[in-house]
């Protein structure tokens, strides 16, 4: 049993125990080892500003956000801040184009933009503007408009002599890393204990024992909460050890994806067996808290605006938890789906000791139309206000078969449809009377009435993303746009 | 780690004076001061009531736990009441709350745990109050700031009785917050005696260094401030980063330790003050052409609890009701009005953006009524030869609009996309589109005439390297940068010969602060005479050396007592060429020194020529305009209300630039900055009138993706501004004010949509209030299903 995280930082062995542990990050490199060109803004994952590159377990560097991840959560990780990147005092890559580009007026955002462009050209020889601005959806700046930063990312290419897996990923330091993720910890930070077991066995164990624990896989959100004055759990129990739940399986009819994945993993697994859902994910949260973050967290936040639960509210989604009784027993499952899953605002069917080991939804199949939507204040990387999904099978006849100009007029007709939406009451919610009312002809008329019905029908509340009214208004116009593009085919 | 380097030097005269260390890390904020020993983390107990008496207030808990080192209240300062312009805010309140985010206590502590729970552990009872809560609830209770200004020309109550046709309307706009990365920050170290060393991150260290001296009852020869540079600002560090150093300093009195002060994100959003509300009601009369024949127009704003800068940023607000248009008869009047909310403050534009998103409405409004194009309208309207005196009595001198608006009508094909616009809007299918042409006139200089100074210290070494301080403090838009370049310029060296100390009132005392666009204007010019002192008497011994043989010049003679040492007299007048004169500028620089010249000098600046007079409103307030043009093409999703903007092209006059790519830097940047402001920055309060939307993950500031897909900006070709130095213009605050083109963009989008056969019945005057949320967007634009929503209910 390890009592310490174990970081390589810039290269270099860093075992940290006791309090340090439970430091984000970012304090930990600013406060501890002197590195202060990771800046600390919103502590909140919305600004970029600490974004440091790593590696876990020797995979790719990936950009993630210092300020709402803790030492102990990086454990086992290679982490390479702002101070590393110029080598033998010749700046990397990102590093010279920002500069020459004028992509930094004042510099606080800098360094965290350097990184994120860093770890786009980690993936990527040189790329066009828009590949740049997705690598830079995470990273906020205020004086430059963002027009020279995206020059600057046009601009930089890729150097063998400044990869960074290149020049820190030793092969020694990968071995020593891969033998330490085979060890769990248990790390007394105070007056909280955190535990990184390598088993599903051990997690439940521990999580089965009275003491109240937390669970946590990406815990962007805990990150954030503890920044905002929140106290630590007493017992905080990281999955990230725990490799039998870091998978993504693709069954013939579903896709199952473990409770470490993170929703980065997840987009590049989905693209093809969801593709309208991978395409939601592009919208949804920036590259650094994908890179961290996992679909079960996203789950078990229960959010009534979390964005992914009103698709998984129609594609069948379940979760898959497992205990053991006093944290003793052998290990029972059991499968919830989601419909049944929230219990009110912020609260889930689960028990105590119960683990989400994954969550299982249906690909999407042939004939059914699936359609995500979300309306935020900012388009990209916001909190919705509303979001919904609609997925439908159609009874038409094919194309092909029509004979007369009536039939090629014709509505659409609707065999069965499931409609979800995330902002309108506690919980993200399945509109069962919505969906009866579908089946069928979708004439003009109809889809107003269902409109006024969604409308009607749901009790958003007023708050500082929209009020009440606006939320039905936009409920009902998702139905509308949803009904007009089916009716365009 | 080293000093890194582009491979390509010679392009490093043309970087931003941080760009390499920015980029590697290296640059040091505030915070990033290593802790010294025993150092004090300190923290803020606020007001959670907009209105309260204090009824009690009790530290003994929070000195009991173990690590608070110290709690300052009202009755630790020795002078509590400070302000830019009137001297009405406490420090620390006493009695009386008047805001929410109010501080009433700084705790220091030797933990982050220990200051947290510091600050939970003192006590503050309160009595509520009632509060005053808006414009409409002030202007009822009659509680404002300072006089009414009124600026007035001609006869506008006759000229409004004989238009032939006359609008009116109301304009609401919303504040906004800076969102500067880095929140305000000090770190104050206590020095010998009783001296203190403020680290600030201000844009005003003298402020910084006078209010601290008198809350802590020291002189202000005891206190320094040093401003290394700031993590942004935009006017959100002018003034309210004063308090800031006062709190650290009282506690590093107190304590006689280095105290730290630096807010959280949420906390800076809650305490600090924003862009000032305005509510604007005009009355417009014009004729069927649409040549505007005369303007009313009654401006309140809201100030919050105290004055801060809002008084003047009224005066500038009622300065640019014009913006670019000559207009005869014209009456602007505007008050500031007290509410319980954050002191509202200086904000880019300073109070300009407000007049000119006024006149641009009303343009809208009057091409609407006309039925011609918004285009033609701003282009009949606009100062032209004869029509070239401002309401407020000033020529706009080497006035290049009407030339900007053509030439932008050109390059960005205006008529052309207004065609295929209207033709888009037409078929009422897709998503609506709008197109806008706007302009900027601003005016350039403080409007209080006292702070139209600047001055500089230049110190050349013998090695022929320089050093510069000047007042500027070095913000993020590239005054640094600016100055080096006018100095090397002057003396005929490299840039990367000249370096920028930090801005610290022990170099430069009595400055202003670095605001108003000018701080290159000023502080450059104040180092340019510092340069030119410099030189005269460098030529003036040079002119002596030249007719000396080598052997006998100074550095070979001086000391050794073999030769007669060479004594030159008070130097040259006129201008002076060193580089004529042969003589490398680093050997003529330690010839200097060995002849006991000095090469170390301070420059000094007022800005000539400046006349107003606030209170009748007249003369000449500016020492000259920058101007500027800008098309936006908006597109509205009818599903949500969010606004995409398409396609954004931009001229500006900005004179000489000293550098092309800093001032395209601020253009691209203030234009986005502006485009927040339009579009998705929202400042919503509770019942309380506490800010809700007090960090990035509510308050929406623009992303990369909203950047304009499309982003054109240029400039002309102007060296007529002979007024300014090197007849170069001031580029910070211009360009955000173009952004007002989204919004009457959007705002064009709307009404073509409204006034659609088939479409709902519009209203007379498209009704959109700053900014043009996705909410208000949608309420604008499908009003009917709002009623339908609000019926059902």
């Amino acid at each position: 049993m390890r009592d310490y995280s174990l970081i390589y930082l810039n290269g270099v062995r860093r075992e940290v125990r006791g309090r340090d542990a439970l430091l984000m990050l970012a304090d930990w490199l600013r406060r501890e080892e002197g590195l202060p060109g990771t800046k600390i803004v919103c502590a909140e994952g919305d600004c970029g500003a600490c974004t440091v590159l790593r590696s876990f377990g020797g995979s790719e560097f990936e950009a993630v956000n210092a300020c709402i991840t803790t030492v102990a959560q990086m454990d086992c990780s290679h982490i390479v801040s702002v101070e590393a990147m110029a080598r033998n005092g010749e700046l990397a890559p990102a590093q010279r184009a920002m500069a020459e580009c004028h992509g930094s007026q004042c510099g606080y955002c800098t360094p965290g933009f350097v990184m994120a462009l860093s770890a786009m050209l980690e993936r990527h020889e040189s790329a066009p503007a828009k590949t740049v601005a997705n690598y830079l959806t995470g990273n906020l700046c205020r004086c430059t408009g963002y027009s020279q930063i995206i020059d600057a990312g046009c601009a930089a290419r890729a150097s063998t002599a400044h990869s960074v897996s290149g020049r820190f990923l030793e092969p020694a330091a990968v071995v020593a890393v891969a033998k330490a993720a085979e060890e769990p910890f248990q790390i007394a930070a105070g007056s909280t204990s955190v535990y990184a077991p390598t088993t599903l066995r051990s997690a439940l164990a521990l999580a089965g024992s009275p003491a109240p624990c937390r669970v946590i896989a990406g815990a962007t959100d805990l990150g954030v909460q503890i920044n905002k004055g929140a106290p630590w759990p007493q017992i905080l129990l990281s999955l990230h050890l725990v490799r039998e739940l870091n998978f993504i399986r693709s069954a013939r009819r579903h896709i199952e994806v473990g409770a470490c994945a993170t929703l980065a993993q997840l987009r590049r697994a989905c693209g093809k067996a969801a593709p309208e859902f991978a395409r939601f994910l592009d919208l949804f949260a920036s590259p650094q808290i994908k890179n961290v973050a996992t679909l079960a967290g996203n789950v078990a936040n229960a959010s009534p605006i979390g964005d992914t639960l009103p698709f998984l509210l129609v594609a069948g989604g379940a979760i898959h938890v497992a205990s053991r009784a006093l944290g003793r027993g052998p290990i029972a499952r059991r499968v919830i789906p989601l419909t049944e899953l929230f219990a009110g605002y912020r609260t889930l069917a689960v028990s105590h000791g119960e683990i989400i080991t994954h969550i299982s939804f249906d690909q999407t199949v042939a004939g059914e139309t699936l359609r995500l939507f979300k309306v935020s204040q900012r388009r990209d990387l916001d909190i919705s206000a509303v979001n919904a999904a609609f997925a439908v099978t159609r009874s038409d006849r094919p194309l092909s078969r029509r004979r007369s100009v009536a039939d090629a007029c014709a509505f659409p007709m609707i065999a069965s449809a499931r409609v979800a939406y995330g902002g309108i009451a506690a919980t993200p919610l399945r509109l069962g009377a919505i969906e009866e009312m579908l089946v069928g002809e979708l004439t003009p008329h109809k889809v107003e009435s269902i409109a006024a019905q969604i409308a009607g029908s749901i009790a958003p509340i007023s708050d500082v993303r929209g009020s009440a009214d606006y939320r039905r208004v936009v409920a009902a116009n998702m139905f509308r746009r949803f009904a007009r593009e089916l009716a365009d085919g | 780690m080293g000093d890194p380097r582009p491979a390509d030097s010679a392009s490093v005269d043309e970087l931003h004076d941080s760009a390499l260390t920015h980029v590697t890390g290296q640059s040091e904020f505030v915070d990033d001061r290593p802790m010294v020993k025993g150092e004090l983390h300190c923290g803020i107990v606020f007001s959670p009531w907009a209105h309260a008496r204090i009824v009690r207030l009790d530290t003994s808990a929070a000195l009991a736990i173990d690590g608070v080192a110290c709690v300052i209240t009202a009755r630790d300062v020795r002078h509590n009441l400070w302000g830019p312009i009137f001297e009405d805010q406490p420090l620390l309140a006493e009695t009386e709350v008047n805001f929410v985010g109010e501080a009433v206590a700084v705790v220091g502590a030797q933990t982050q745990d220990a200051l947290r729970r510091g600050i939970a552990a003192v006590v503050v009872e309160y009595e509520r109050l009632d509060a005053i809560m808006s414009i409409e609830e002030a202007i009822a209770a009659e509680r404002f700031i300072g006089v009414e200004r009124t600026i007035a020309t001609g006869d506008v109550e006759a000229a409004l009785g004989s238009a032939p046709r006359t609008l009116e309307g109301t304009l609401i706009i919303d504040g906004a917050d800076h969102f500067y990365l880095e929140s305000q920050a000090a770190v104050v170290y206590p020095r010998d005696g009783a001296q203190l060393e403020v680290h600030s991150s201000t844009q005003h260290p003298t402020e910084a260094q006078h209010v601290v001296a008198r809350a802590c009852g020291l002189h202000s020869h005891e206190v320094v401030c040093i401003a290394r540079r700031l993590g942004g600002a935009f006017g959100g560090k002018e003034s309210q980063a004063t308090p800031i150093a006062a709190w650290a300093a009282l506690v590093a009195q107190k304590t006689g330790r280095a105290a730290r002060l630096v807010l959280t994100k949420d906390e800076d959003m809650i305490i600090t003050g924003k862009r000032n509300p305005f509510v604007i009601a005009w009355r417009c009369g014009f004729d069927d052409a649409g040549m505007i024949l005369a303007l009313d127009a009654t401006l309140r704003s809201d100030g919050g609890a105290y004055a801060d800068l809002s008084t003047a940023i009224m005066e500038r607000a009622l300065a640019h009701c014009d913006n670019a248009y000559s207009i005869p008869n014209m009456r602007v009047r505007g008050r500031v009005c007290r509410t319980n909310v954050h002191p509202h403050t200086a904000f880019r534009g300073f109070g300009g953006p407000k007049g000119v998103a006024m006149i641009e409405s009303v343009i809208e409004a009057v091409a609407d009524a006309t039925g011609r194009d918004a285009l033609d309208v701003r282009k009949a309207n606009c100062y032209r030869p004869g029509h070239e005196v401002t309401h407020y009595g000033q020529r706009v001198d080497n006035n290049c609009l009407p030339e900007l608006f053509e030439k932008l009508e050109a390059s960005c094909d205006y008529r052309a996309r207004r065609e295929a616009i209207r033709q888009w809007n037409a078929t009422g299918d897709g998503s609506p589109r709008g197109l806008s042409l706007t302009a900027v006139k601003f005016g350039i200089s403080f409007t209080t005439r006292a702070m139209n100074q600047a001055s500089a210290l230049v110190n050349v070494h013998t090695d022929g390297t320089v050093q510069v301080s000047t007042g500027a403090v070095e913000m993020g838009q590239g005054v640094n940068a600016r100055i080096a370049a006018l100095v090397a310029e002057e003396f005929g060296i490299p840039v990367s010969s000249v370096r920028l100390a930090p801005t610290s009132t022990e170099k430069n005392a009595n400055t202003s602060p670095t605001a108003a666009s000018v701080g290159t204007d000023m502080n450059g010019a104040a180092a340019v005479d510092a340069c030119r002192r410099i030189k005269a008497r460098m030529a003036a011994l040079a002119a002596v050396l030249s007719k000396t043989p080598p052997e006998r010049w100074p550095s070979k003679t001086a000391g050794l007592g073999t030769v007669p040492e060479i004594e030159v007299g008070e130097g040259m007048d006129g201008p002076v060429d060193l580089t004529a004169l042969g003589i490398p500028f680093a050997q003529l620089a330690f010839e200097c020194v060995r002849s006991r010249i000095s090469i170390c000098e301070h420059g000094r600046f007022r800005t000539p020529d400046l006349s107003y007079n606030k209170v009748e409103g007249s003369g000449r307030a500016f020492r000259y305009f920058t101007q500027g043009v800008a098309c936006s093409e908006v597109e509205i999703d009818p599903m949500s209300g969010a606004v995409k903007v398409c396609r954004v092209d931009i001229l500006m006059d900005i004179g000489r630039p000293i550098n092309k790519s800093l001032d395209l830097g601020q253009i691209y940047g203030g234009f986005v900055q502006g485009m927040g402001w339009m579009t998705t920055e929202h400042l919503v309060y509770d019942d309380n009138r506490k800010l809700v939307s007090h960090s990035p993950s509510t308050y929406k500031i623009p992303s990369i993706q909203d950047t304009p897909r499309v982003f054109n900006a240029d400039v002309i070709v102007n060296d007529g501004n002979t007024q300014n130095i090197r007849a170069s213009k001031a580029t910070g605050e211009p360009p955000l004010l173009l952004a007002i083109s989204v919004w009457t963009a959007i705002r064009d989008a709307i009404q073509a949509a409204r006034t659609r056969p088939g479409a709902a019945p519009a209203g007379e005057v498209v009704s959109l209030a700053i900014p043009a949320t996705g909410e208000r967007v949608l309420r604008a634009l499908s009003p009917e299903l709002f009623e339908s929503v609000a019926a059902r209910r």
